[in-house]
């Protein structure tokens, strides 16, 4: 009997860990981190670009269907996310952030915020990102704020957001960026304005 | 302490193989759950649906770009004898036709040139042919993009979001020689 039990609960157990441990490490434990991970870091800004292609590992392909489902392969497009400002700072509603960047090797880019769900946040404000046709081809510069600032060009609303990160989409990548996106790729830079009303 | 090495033994090979199914169906499960809640959206079998523009509160898919114009279509091709005859519109600037097997893989994609796309997609295990994909998997998703950034933009693609078809049609019937 004792050994029976004994074999019952390994059998439990090992399930669990089994679970436990392929949730995690792929991303889809509850309040894990979304899709900042990956082996391209530029300024930041982390993508995988197998995302979306039959060479993607278990754990990206796991991670991608439940943050970024639908992903396009590198060919068409590729996917830079960010989860902290330069100084390593979480991005969170409750600062204000300046976003500045420039031309892109790509066809059309845009700069989308989501919240820890992965989805876009739950306000009216109808200023959920900028992209290459709003920016212009030279440099550009937007604010993320959770209220309309009274002087910026551009705006990106963290309102309702949480803490939240930033997706850069870029379509019709060159193919220079996808040989080496670190000497390639300009990202664009977050600097933190303030917090809860404080510079 | 031998007496643990068997269930020991059997709690790591317990927790490997469940690591290891998790992984593989997580994708699948993950998709299927999608295109349920899409179903439950109104997003039909076989045929592109009519988007609204992506907004926090129409957005169904994690990650959507609300500067993109999206039209789904949902496809089943457990008839190895059918295929889906997909047509995308002509649109000035950039769109693209994609295809995503039921694990999520995007298997291929069509990027437009301002002109016309028709493509057929054939069941898994169909002979290459001209003009045709073979879907890697039963079910899946196709899935056109078009640069819509501005409201303006986005009402201009749903016109030609008109031109779009995809539909479920017999092979046979499609194939016969024609005898002009």
């Amino acid at each position: 009997m004792w050994r029976s039990l004994t074999y019952l609960g390994a059998v439990i157990a090992g399930s669990l860990l089994g679970l436990g441990s392929a949730l995690y490490m792929a991303g889809l434990w509850p309040g894990a981190n979304t899709l900042a991970f990956g082996n391209v870091d530029v300024g930041g800004w982390r993508a995988d670009f197998s995302t979306g292609s039959d060479a993607a590992d278990p754990y990206t392909r796991a991670r991608v269907a439940r943050h970024g489902l639908l992903a396009l392969a590198k060919s068409e497009a590729v996917y830079l996310t960010r989860t902290t400002d330069d100084a390593g700072q979480p991005l969170s509603e409750d600062c204000s952030y300046r976003l500045t960047g420039g031309a892109m090797p790509a066809g059309w880019w845009s700069v989308t915020l989501y919240d820890a769900k992965s989805m876009l946040p739950a306000n009216t404000d109808n200023a959920l990102s900028i992209d290459a046709s709003r920016a212009g081809a030279g440099p550009w510069e937007a604010v993320i704020a959770s209220e309309r600032p009274a002087e910026a060009t551009h705006w990106i609303s963290s309102r309702n957001a949480g803490n939240f990160d930033l997706t850069l989409r870029l379509y019709m990548p060159d193919p220079a960026l996808l040989e080496a996106p670190a000497q390639t790729l300009s990202a664009p830079r977050i600097e933190r304005l303030a917090c809860g009303g404080k510079a | 302490m031998k007496r643990w090495i068997g269930p020991l033994a059997v709690l790591m090979a317990c927790a490997a193989a469940t690591h290891a199914a998790a992984l593989h169906f997580a994708p699948s499960f993950i998709m299927s759950r999608a295109m349920e809640a899409l179903a439950a959206r109104g997003i039909a079998l076989h045929r592109f649906t009519s988007p609204q523009r992506v907004t926090p509160q129409s957005q169904s898919v994690v990650r959507s770009s609300p500067d993109l114009y999206y039209a789904l279509c949902r496809y089943d091709l457990a008839n190895p004898g059918t295929q889906i005859s997909v047509r995308m519109g002509a649109w000035p600037d950039y769109q693209s036709l994609s295809f995503f097997a039921a694990q999520t893989d995007n298997f291929a994609t069509i990027r437009g040139t301002g002109r016309e796309v028709v493509v057929r997609l054939l069941a898994l295990g169909s002979a290459p042919e001209d003009g045709a994909i073979v879907s890697p998997t039963a079910k899946g998703v196709i899935l056109i993009r078009r640069l819509a950034p501005d409201a303006e933009a986005f009402a201009a693609a749903t016109t030609a979001g008109q031109a779009d078809s995809c539909r479920i049609t017999w092979r046979d019937r499609i194939a016969a020689p024609s005898l002009d």
